[in-house]
């Protein structure tokens, strides 16, 4: 069965006619046509999915579209603060090396937004404990590692 | 993935209803990290989901000194995991809570939705039953409270009839003579399903052994307890040797079976070894 | 940290410089377009019916409740498509494979293998038409293990190629006397080795749309490393001309070799499309990607090495078999290059070799990073160290004194002109103070008692481009443009190692323009100059030395039009980010744009020139230093430190190239550690095909890891000397850990993954 959902992505309040049995992942790919947000697994392995939900990072992948219903939906797409401007994460990570192939990199920098968010000085540990649900196959990790602390330190300076 | 059909209830007794009138393969979606992934994968044949996350009551988290602390079926791993009197009153349920899957899984995923898909690896159950925590079950004739470690009938099966719902869970008090620990074994440190899971919950006084109970994951068709180790340790004072051998006993006591993640001899030597460092850890809260 | 020693004092403008690279803006923004996003209007989408089965034959196959399903529109089993016997790896100058492959048989080779396929308006209705589709199998007996499927009298697989279940004829090496060799040995190490299957696991899964055009042209777009072979052999099974197939293919979620196949998804997409003249698209789910992707060679190695007391290696006696699953694939690549690589490494004058590769009832094996070296070096490294121990020697002393040297003659035949091994070796052992670690106090933290650590060192060597196994072609096209911007096409793909941009680099550097001038086109075969794809850690060294001859020549045409509006020679001026100039008079100058504009009556210039390359192949080298934790009662392996030294030539661009070492070390510690795709060797069904039990590394797992890159011995074959940096890390990581469980518990493995089982196991062993 469809249903019309109505919700907040990206700033933006926008609907949604779905069926009921659609993940919001598939939602937003086909529906909407947010193709940021990837599919690597379809069933919360690997991250690549993520979106925040009401503040609350979550695979898209394990979310119905219809559970979104007057909720907030933050995806890769509304990451960049301004049309021109990069948010300092994302510059970080093209000049640390941290996306090599890119199909983890949206998962990966909406769980890193939402880490900074909270904690705007991660250690090396907190990091690593951020990132466990989201698997990059490519990097090895460490330049991810590299670009998270090297934004944190630019927003922190940034605010002071 | 085949279609399935969602519904939204806003009561209990709604919910129970169209589980009853639906058919066979209707669910109870909760945060759906497991009934998603059966789904997609195949596991399970289902037509209908039942989302319950609107029934109003089942949110809440309580703690007193007397009763302990109670929290509603939908309830998130990821929120008791971060609440300090997890941390500081149950070290053991946060370490359990803080190794379910990822950040992103544990959003979603609730304590009661682990308890009630009844796997024998369920990181939440082991340390819930060493607590002695209670399920609270509604139906549409009558509520009932059932011990945790009462709940469980087999891999994937508990007592729950058709149309019950669980509404809650109740972990007695943790008081200051308790130290608790958490152990989960795996081949990765996070994003991990449990290879064996030990728990541990005990009391001491003037320097004894009170109480204690060890629950052990991943090792049986349910959360087994292990009750001669337990009574080898009561009355001691824990040391060293008592420990070890205890550990044995629970060796003896488990039942695992071989699968891809790990031998059934190698589930029982990690019974043996974690069992014994759960102990050692549980016991720091008195160092 | 990070350090490189140049070699050839240079000035570079652009190479060397880890400039930003052209696809990552995308990337971080969420724009990039991977195969899955693209969306056409009518799109059907096709899911495949898998065989639960391991060997069986189609009795019958029933499709008339899955067409009348409703939303469905085509169904295609081996008896409407086109019955073509086709190659796997679609590699048309390797003379070594076997055609084996129809895109759907009446015959079912591994369980998984697709059947059936359907086309429908929606992926769940295709999904659930998949169980309307009734087949009757006559089940045929079915070998897991190489060994039972070379058994005589073991069932066939297949009916072509050298028959007894070999994919091809057993390749075999002799050099020197091995006989000889061995009776002058002092002491003879003998040993058996063994390999599990780790899986390529690339975040995207494989993905492919087809879509016709009333001229009964096929477009393509695939998530593929070899556009042109895709292009090639589709049009070969299909019956069209290169003209009516254009493969697309712009970002690709990783590769790492795999997606260097053609599928069987691939053909029925295309067919699928054609039936219902609507575009198709296929997608993998995950699950997919293991049971129909393609996955490491399991292989199984019987190794007898002679030693003279002083350490000489007096002669080497191996035999290697690979399970190449139930299809061919790239298993004659990979035997030839695991067995070739083995006589070298570590020197030895009398070396005897045989490789064979089997098929048996269990998924494809393909290609993956390190193709069949991975396998053949974890040996060779590892009974290298239990010489040393035998000796009582260091590991490192022994590995430096027998690795191959300048002069010596390199698996290919040909003699290798930069040798870095013993470079490596050597920097890393200082670095580390490699003694001082071998002799630290080795009792056990009081804190942790069953904590034992332990160092070890795993030394590799791999060749950029495959030959002599194929004779490769790297082809560029530059264009410059009016305004001074100059265009490069290139075929390679663009897996997301940076190749695109490393390439761009080349161009900006040779002609002399700036780096943000060098636009680049690829990912359309219709429209770049053909590439043989991106695989053997070629496309720096190959495409990027076709690229700078091609730019080259448009600097020399360059020069030639800017010497006439300048009224000078060209010899007297030169070019330099952009800018033509007077050598000795700079003021006297023009840009590349007015150069190429138009003036005084002259029209613009239209400058394009090709390059091709033809490079037989370098070295790179690794030795990569690793440490270990190993809790003695649980027999978990924690990696904790890895330094690994590799030289590459000259480093286009440093951070692509660390990049590269990271994440090959991230795989190899998993293939040491803890993945390995499990068949049931009872009924050939897949036990891990997922990411929860498929077990990578991940975020928490990973060591520090400390890079050295040094420049120490560039290959006059690559541009400026570069060479290739893809596979090697993952190929010397596995012994270094391996060797440190030894020194750190007294153990040796001969096998990988290395399991906490296996640690216990062999820990009581030791003990009893
Ligand atoms: C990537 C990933 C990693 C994971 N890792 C772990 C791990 O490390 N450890 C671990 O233990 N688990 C793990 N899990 C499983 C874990 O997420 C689930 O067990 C989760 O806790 C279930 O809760 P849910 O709310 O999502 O349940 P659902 O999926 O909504 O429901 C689960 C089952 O319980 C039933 N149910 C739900 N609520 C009720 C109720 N109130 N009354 C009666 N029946 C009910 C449902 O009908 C269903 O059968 C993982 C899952 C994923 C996807
Ligand atoms: S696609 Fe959602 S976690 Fe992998
Ligand atoms: S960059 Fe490829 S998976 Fe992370």
């Amino acid at each position: 069965m469809k249903r019309i959902v109505e919700l907040i992505i990206n700033g933006e309040p926008r609907d949604m006619t779905v069926d009921s049995c659609r993940s919001l992942l598939d939602a937003l790919r086909d529906d909407v046509g947010l193709t940021g947000t990837k599919k690597g697994c379809d069933v919360g392995d690997c991250g690549a999915c993520t979106v925040i939900v009401d503040g609350e990072p979550v695979n898209a992948c394990l979310m119905l579209a219809v559970e979104a219903e007057g909720r907030t939906v933050e995806t890769i797409e509304g990451l960049q603060p301004g049309v021109d401007v990069l948010h300092p994460l994302q510059d970080a990570f093209m000049r640390y090396g941290a996306s090599q192939c890119g199909f983890c990199t949206p998962g990966i920098l909406m769980m890193a937004k939402k880490l900074l968010d909270d904690n705007p000085r991660p250690t090396d540990e907190d990091i690593r404990f951020g990132l466990s649900g989201n698997i990059c196959r490519c990097t090895g990790y460490t330049k991810i590692f590299d670009a998270i602390k090297a934004a944190a330190i630019e927003m922190e300076a940034a605010r002071s | 993935m085949r279609r399935f059909e969602y519904h939204r209830a806003d009561t209990l007794e709604q919910a129970s209803r169209l589980l009853t009138d639906l058919g066979d393969d209707t669910f109870l979606f909760n945060g759906g990290t497991d009934l998603l992934v059966e789904i997609r994968e195949r596991l399970r044949r289902v037509r209908h989901v039942v989302d319950i996350k609107q029934i109003p009551g089942l949110s809440d988290i309580t703690y007193d000194e007397t009763r302990g602390l109670t929290f509603g079926a939908l309830v998130t791993v990821g929120r008791l995991e971060n609440l300090a009197l997890v941390r500081q009153r149950y070290p053991n349920l946060r370490a359990a809570f803080a190794s379910l899957g990822s950040i992103q899984v544990r959003n979603r995923a609730t304590v009661v939705g682990n308890v009630c898909r009844a796997s024998p690896s369920a990181d939440t159950i082991p340390p819930l039953i060493a607590d002695g925590a209670f399920i609270h079950i509604y139906s549409r004739t009558n509520m009932r409270v059932v011990p945790l470690a009462e709940f469980f009938t087999g891999p994937g099966k508990t007592v729950l009839a058709k149309g019950e719902i669980v509404t809650g869970i109740t972990v007695p008090p943790a008081g200051d003579n308790a130290g608790k620990a958490y152990l989960k074994h795996g081949r990765r440190k996070a994003m991990e399903l449990s290879t064996v899971g030990v728990a541990v919950s005990l009391t001491m006084e003037d320097g004894l052994c009170n109480d204690i109970r060890i629950a052990l994951g991943a090792v049986g068709a349910t959360v087994l307890r292990a009750p001669e180790a337990e009574a080898m340790l009561r009355g001691t004072a824990l040391d060293a040797v008592t420990v070890k051998n205890a550990a044995d006993k629970a060796m003896e006591e488990c039942t695992p079976i071989s699968n891809v993640r790990a031998s059934a001899d190698y589930r029982r030597d990690m019974v043996g070894v974690l069992t014994g460092r759960a102990i050692k850890q549980a016991l720091e809260a008195f160092a | 940290m990070n350090m490189t020693t140049p070699i050839e004092k240079r000035e570079f403008k652009i190479v060397g410089k880890s400039v930003r690279r052209d696809d990552v803006l995308e990337k971080v923004t969420g724009e990039a377009e991977y195969t899955g996003d693209v969306k056409l209007s009518g799109m059907l989408h096709g899911k495949i019916k898998r065989a639960a089965i391991a060997h069986a034959r189609i009795k019958s196959i029933d499709v008339s409740k899955a067409l009348a399903y409703p939303g469905v529109k085509a169904v295609l089993t081996h008896e409407n498509v086109p019955r073509v016997l086709h190659y796997g790896s679609p590699h048309p100058r390797s003379a070594s494979c076997t055609k084996d492959q129809f895109i759907l048989d009446d015959r079912v080779r591994f369980w998984g293998e697709g059947v059936a396929a359907v086309a429908a308006i929606s992926e769940e209705i295709a999904d659930e038409a998949l169980d309307l589709i009734e087949v009757e199998y006559e089940p045929l007996p079915a070998v897991f293990e190489p060994e039972d499927a070379a058994q005589p009298g073991a069932p066939l697989i297949h009916e072509v190629g050298p028959g007894g279940n070999l994919v091809l004829d057993p390749v075999r090496i002799n050099r020197g006397d091995v006989e000889a060799g061995f009776a002058q040995a002092d002491f003879v190490l003998e040993g058996t080795f063994s390999g599990g299957r780790p899986h390529p696991a690339y975040m995207e899964p494989n993905v492919c749309i087809a879509d016709w055009d009333g001229s009964n042209k096929l477009t393509f777009w695939t998530s593929t490393q070899t556009s042109f072979m895709v292009r090639g052999i589709l049009a070969e099974v299909l019956g069209l001309p290169l003209t009516k197939v254009r493969v697309l293919v712009d970002h690709m979620g990783g590769g790492f070799g795999a997606k260097q196949d053609l599928f069987q998804h691939e053909f029925l997409c295309a067919l699928l499309a054609k039936e219902t003249r609507r575009p198709v698209k296929m997608e993998f789910t995950r699950h997919e990607t293991f049971v129909a992707g393609r996955s490491r060679h399991p292989c199984k190695i019987w190794l007898k090495q002679g030693f003279k007391n002083d350490g000489t290696l007096v002669a080497r006696d191996m035999k290697l078999v690979y399970d190449s699953g139930a299809y061919g694939s790239h298993g004659p690549g990979v035997t030839i290059v695991g067995t070739t690589a083995a006589t070298s490494l570590y020197r030895c004058e009398n070396v005897r070799l045989e490789g064979r590769c089997v098929y048996t009832n269990t998924p494809i094996n393909g290609a993956f990073r390190g193709y069949g070296v991975v396998q053949s070096y974890y040996a060779l490294d590892i009974q290298m160290d239990e010489a040393a121990e035998r000796l009582g020697m260091d590991p490192a002393e022994l590995k430096l004194k027998n690795v191959v040297r300048a002069g010596d003659i390199a698996p290919s035949g040909h003699p290798i002109l930069g040798h870095g091994l013993e470079i490596c070796l050597q920097h890393g052992i200082d670095v580390l103070d490699w003694k001082k670690l071998r002799n630290r106090d080795r009792t056990p933290d009081p804190r942790h008692p069953h904590m034992r650590t332990g160092w070890g060192i795993g030394c590799e060597m791999h060749g950029s481009s495959a030959y002599p196994g194929i004779k490769e072609q790297g082809n560029a096209t530059v264009k410059v443009n009016e305004d001074g911007t100059v265009t490069l096409l290139t075929g390679a793909a663009g897996l997301g190692t940076g190749a695109h941009t490393a390439l761009a680099q080349i161009v900006g550097e040779e002609l002399g323009v700036r780096f943000e001038d060098v636009g680049t086109i690829h990912g359309d075969t219709d429209v770049v100059p053909w590439d043989i794809g991106a695989f053997a850690s070629h496309t720096t060294y190959l495409v990027g030395t076709a690229a700078k001859m091609a730019a080259g020549k448009v600097r020399a045409a360059v020069l030639d039009r800017a010497a006439m509006k300048l009224q000078v020679s060209a010899a007297e001026i030169d070019l330099s980010e952009g800018k033509v100039f007077v050598i000795g008079d700079p003021g006297r100058c023009m840009t590349v744009a007015e150069a190429m504009g138009p003036s005084r009556g002259i029209p613009a210039a239209n400058i394009v020139a090709n390059g091709t390359y033809e490079p037989t192949k370098s070295y790179s080298f690794a030795a990569h230093f690793a440490e270990v934790h190993v809790d003695t009662e649980t027999g978990i392996v924690e990696v904790k430190r890895v330094i690994p030294v590799h030289d590459v030539g000259r480093v286009i661009h440093p951070i692509a190239a660390q990049g590269q070492i990271e994440g090959g070390i991230q795989q190899g510690i998993g293939h040491t550690l803890t993945e390995d795709y499990i068949i049931d060797k009872k009924t050939g069904r897949s036990l891990n095909a997922g990411l929860v039990d498929y077990k990578m590394p991940l975020s928490m797992d990973m060591p520090d890891i400390e890079t050295i890159i040094l420049e120490a011995a560039p290959d006059p074959g690559g541009p400026w000397g570069a060479k290739g940096v893809g596979e090697d890390p993952i190929i010397a990581i596995g012994p270094a850990i391996a060797n440190a469980i030894h020194d750190a518990i007294g153990v040796r493995f001969h096998h990988y993954p290395i399991t906490p089982e296996d640690i216990l196991k062999a820990l009581r062993e030791k003990g009893a």
